[in-house]
């Protein structure tokens, strides 16, 4: 089957002008303008096929979100190709535009003044949905949310949490066969994170889309995503399955807890990462980590005992440093 | 005296501030040039057709858009930012420092800002002034030289008084923000002295927003037509508008502070 | 073209809907706009009595008539500014437009429409006060009533013309400001704003036949309280149709070199 995303050594450079500290440079600044490079996404290839839900992993700054506008076609590549439904994104046909969404986290659609139903309607003028079939995609989206008691409500009344559900319908109405999500679940609580991963999984389960999805929090990953590319620095670090990624990289877990006993001897539980007054942090294995945790309960007085899994900028980290080894 | 002291130290940082920003500073320059120029024409204009408005000559005219101008400068440099502050803050809660510093919150809130390319505008005002006074052939006397002070100072207390009144409803009510552009409108038409104004909007321009007191009765000064009576109208005026303020003041701070209103 | 006027319809409904939340924000802003006009009458009034109860073709009747349906004009007026382009731009919210078939234009001319039909309501009975207060002479006959009433919508797609010209500006530099301060004094003096053209020396009413402002805002007051001939009202309308025209290809234009450039710069 042909991918139905398909990006090739695509790079985005911007021209940045560099400003020093002084009066001199500021002076000399007046004069002639030096510029830095900076390379947002720097030569970065890979190919989804339909039906696929990846995950784009990586730290703030890493160039996901200018790789998800340049697939959108908001952003022009400096160089590189990509390929969307066969579609050059950057010539933003209307017929491309029909087929896709990009969800943004903090950026609104939906008139906030207004219920949500009231939108959706202009959604639906916008992209020329047959009213029966809008009608029918509504409702079904409606019900997997939950949001029967809440599309009376002008948006303004509602929670973060249910606008984003909102927004999320919105977006989908149209039913598009490629997804870019960006950090969709950015500020939300736990619950809500759920349920919009489950929105998702159920949208790409009845329909087929292709999904792409930026996350830096792992937990949206694990749920949605088998195949996640990485990227550090806009280069791509890792592209396979999230088993793989989560077997090599995060092998250790972190726990914290509060003790006021200080000579103890911690290599035997684990590795230190830090000690701030009263509260400890260890590295440990992940798989002895209930062996640990109880050790530690049982042989010392502790208190608030965390157990954490690295966060994602560790587990990149030591994917860049071991990539770095394996010299690729 | 603490609060002159204070006063004075908000103003230096102010300036320094701005001194910062010396695009404004042209910025300034290209909008005070193109309301004097459009003012311009709207006078010449205007004169092209007849030959006095109301009573007042060419020449008077052209002062009382000196005093208009001036007085804008004075309004946008140093009431106006201070309030639209205050407002904001009122509307966000951030009050509370008013009420724990060791100094009048009131003379706190209304010396901070000071916007000072604003003051072009007071500059371009006297140049106005000036301008229009020489075609009248410097015809004024020692008395209506203080008399134009003492009214430019007035008006400039009372449209302070005005801006306080307002920006303090913010207090009770939500959409005070529009005011400003209500205001900005309003005052608009001292443009022109009151005499030409039906006396019903006379009588508004004079007391719902002091305007006239702020323009016309400083135009009146330098043109010799300035009453004792107006004069001391205008003084009473004052007066009466700050006590107003001032309790106000007080018991909008009151209420703010969760005290009974 | 049934796809565009469904969408025309959406994007109005919503913006009336939204609009009819606010309506006293809109007051307030109306009320704050109409003391311009209030203290020009004021002003004329004066100086055609002064000269003998007419001046330059004007009585005091006249000139409040001028300048009342002039409230409704510059309501129509009112469009998206430069300074909302560049908001908008710094905010992202044209990314959001770019994502959608259709062109992020006309989500600003049916927004705007929408609210256009709020504004043309609540300014009724504001003008009824206006009436009863400065006593206009007005006596529209039905050409001029409907002349009129195409009129004032065309100023509205001339003027939005021209200001997305202007706010495409705002792709290149931020620097703007003096621009549009620039630009907004000449359309003061050569629209029909400040006072009737024909008030205007010679020099200058010849000057505002090359620019568009008088057709986005004193020709639609003249063709109604004027005394313009069916043949000027017709030509007007003309003019008013070339100038749209015009707008609309050179926006198209300029918005696709202004689109290249935002997309490689990014926003």
């Amino acid at each position: 089957m042909s991918s139905v995303i398909s990006i090739s050594k695509l790079a985005k450079h911007y021209e940045v002008p560099e400003r020093e500290a002084g009066l001199k440079a500021a002076a000399m600044g007046l004069i002639k303008r030096r510029y830095k490079t900076v390379k947002a996404v720097d030569g970065i290839s890979f190919e989804i096929q339909p039906g696929e839900v990846v995950g784009f992993l990586g730290p703030n700054g890493a160039g996901k979100t200018t790789t998800l506008k340049m697939l959108s076609g908001l952003l022009h590549p400096t160089s590189g190709s990509s390929s969307v439904l066969g579609f050059e994104p950057a010539k933003r046909s209307h017929d491309f535009l029909r087929q896709i969404t990009l969800v943004m986290g903090n950026r609104n659609q939906l008139s906030w003044d207004l219920p949500a139903l009231d939108s959706f309607d202009l959604q639906r003028a916008i992209y020329s949905i047959p009213v029966d079939e809008f009608k029918r995609t509504r409702d079904e989206f409606i019900e997997l949310l939950e949001l029967k008691e809440l599309i009376q409500k002008p948006i303004r009344n509602l929670s973060l949490g249910e606008r984003m559900k909102m927004e999320i319908v919105g977006a989908l109405l149209h039913k598009p066969k490629i997804l870019f999500l960006d950090e969709p679940t950015l500020g939300l609580d736990v619950t809500m994170q759920k349920r919009i991963r489950t929105f998702v999984a159920e949208y790409n389960k009845r329909y087929g889309a292709t999904v792409l999805l930026t996350s830096h929090y792992m937990a949206d990953v694990e749920a949605l995503c088998k195949r996640v590319v990485v990227i550090h620095h806009g280069k791509l670090l890792f592209d396979g399955d999230l088993s793989t990624l989560v077997e090599k990289f995060s092998a250790f877990k972190t726990v914290g807890f509060t003790i006021n006993t200080a000579a103890v001897d911690w290599t035997q539980y684990g590795e230190v990462v830090s000690t701030d007054g009263g509260r400890m942090v260890l590295r440990v294995p992940k798989e002895k980590t209930s062996a640990i945790t109880t050790r530690l309960l049982n042989d010392l007085a502790v208190e608030d005992l965390t157990v954490e899994t690295a966060p994602i900028e560790d587990v990149i980290e030591s994917v860049f440093a071991v990539k770095e080894e394996t010299m690729e | 005296m603490h609060g002159l002291r204070l006063a004075f130290n908000y103003l230096r940082i102010g300036v320094l501030n701005e001194f910062q920003y010396r695009a404004n500073f042209y910025i300034q320059i290209l909008q005070t040039f193109i309301a004097l120029g459009t003012g311009l024409i709207g006078l010449n204009l205007v004169f092209s057709q007849t030959t006095q408005l109301g009573g007042w000559s060419k020449p008077e005219l052209l002062a009382v858009m000196g005093v208009f101008i001036t007085m804008g400068g004075v309004i946008r440099s140093a009431i106006q930012p201070n309030m639209e502050r205050l407002m904001e803050e009122i509307r966000e809660g951030k009050l509370d420092f008013a009420l724990t510093k060791p100094a009048d919150a009131q003379l706190l809130v209304s010396v901070r800002e000071f916007r000072f390319w604003q003051l072009v505008d007071v500059i371009t005002g006297i140049v106005v002034m000036g301008v229009a006074l020489s075609e009248l052939h410097w015809v004024i006397g020692a008395w209506s030289v203080l008399g134009f002070f003492t009214a430019i100072a007035m008006g400039a207390v009372m449209i302070y008084c005005f801006w306080l009144i307002i920006t303090t409803t913010a207090f009770w009510f939500v959409r005070v923000h529009e005011i400003a552009n209500l205001f900005e409108g309003l005052y608009a038409a001292g443009r022109w002295p009151i005499d030409i104004y039906p006396n019903w909007l006379r009588i508004g321009l004079t007391f719902l927003v002091p305007v006239a007191f702020a323009v016309t009765v400083p135009a009146e000064a330098l043109t010799g037509r300035l009453t004792f009576q107006t004069w001391f109208g205008a003084l009473a005026l004052t007066a009466v508008l700050f006590t107003l303020a001032r309790t106000i003041w007080k018991i909008g701070l009151r209420s703010y502070s969760g005290a009974s209103a | 073209m049934k796809r565009y006027f469904d969408y025309y319809r959406a994007t109005m409904k919503l913006s009336v809907l939204e609009q009819l939340q606010y309506p006293v924000a809109n007051y307030f802003y109306m009320i704050g706009m109409i003391a311009e006009p209030v203290i020009y009458m004021v002003v004329w009034s004066a100086v055609a009595r002064q000269q003998g109860g007419m001046v330059g073709g004007y009585t005091p009747g006249a000139f409040a008539a001028y300048y009342i349906v002039w409230t409704l004009v510059r309501n129509m007026n009112i469009v998206f500014t430069p300074y909302g382009w560049e908001w908008r731009i710094r905010e992202g919210q044209l990314s959001m437009s770019l994502l959608r078939p259709i062109h992020p234009l006309h989500a600003d001319v049916a927004y705007f429409a929408g609210w256009k039909v709020v504004v043309i309501l609540l300014w009724l009975p504001l003008a009824f006060i206006l009436s009863l207060i400065f006593k206009p002479e007005l006596n529209p006959t039905l050409l001029q009533g409907v002349v009129f009433f195409f009129a004032i919508w065309m100023a509205y797609l001339i003027r939005t013309m021209i200001l997305s010209l202007l706010g495409m500006v705002t792709f290149w530099t931020t620097r703007v400001s003096a621009l549009f301060e620039l630009y907004f004094a000449a359309e003061l003096i050569l629209s029909g704003r400040l006072v009737p053209l024909s008030l205007m020396p010679e020099w200058v009413q010849k000057l505002a036949w090359f620019f568009p402002f008088r057709w986005a805002f004193g020709f639609p007051i003249e063709a109604l309280v004027g005394n313009l001939s069916t043949s000027d009202l017709l030509t007007g309308l003309g003019m008013q149709l070339a100038w749209i025209l015009f707008g609309v290809i050179s926006v198209s234009v300029i918005w696709k070199v202004a689109i290249r450039r935002f997309s490689a710069v990014g926003g």
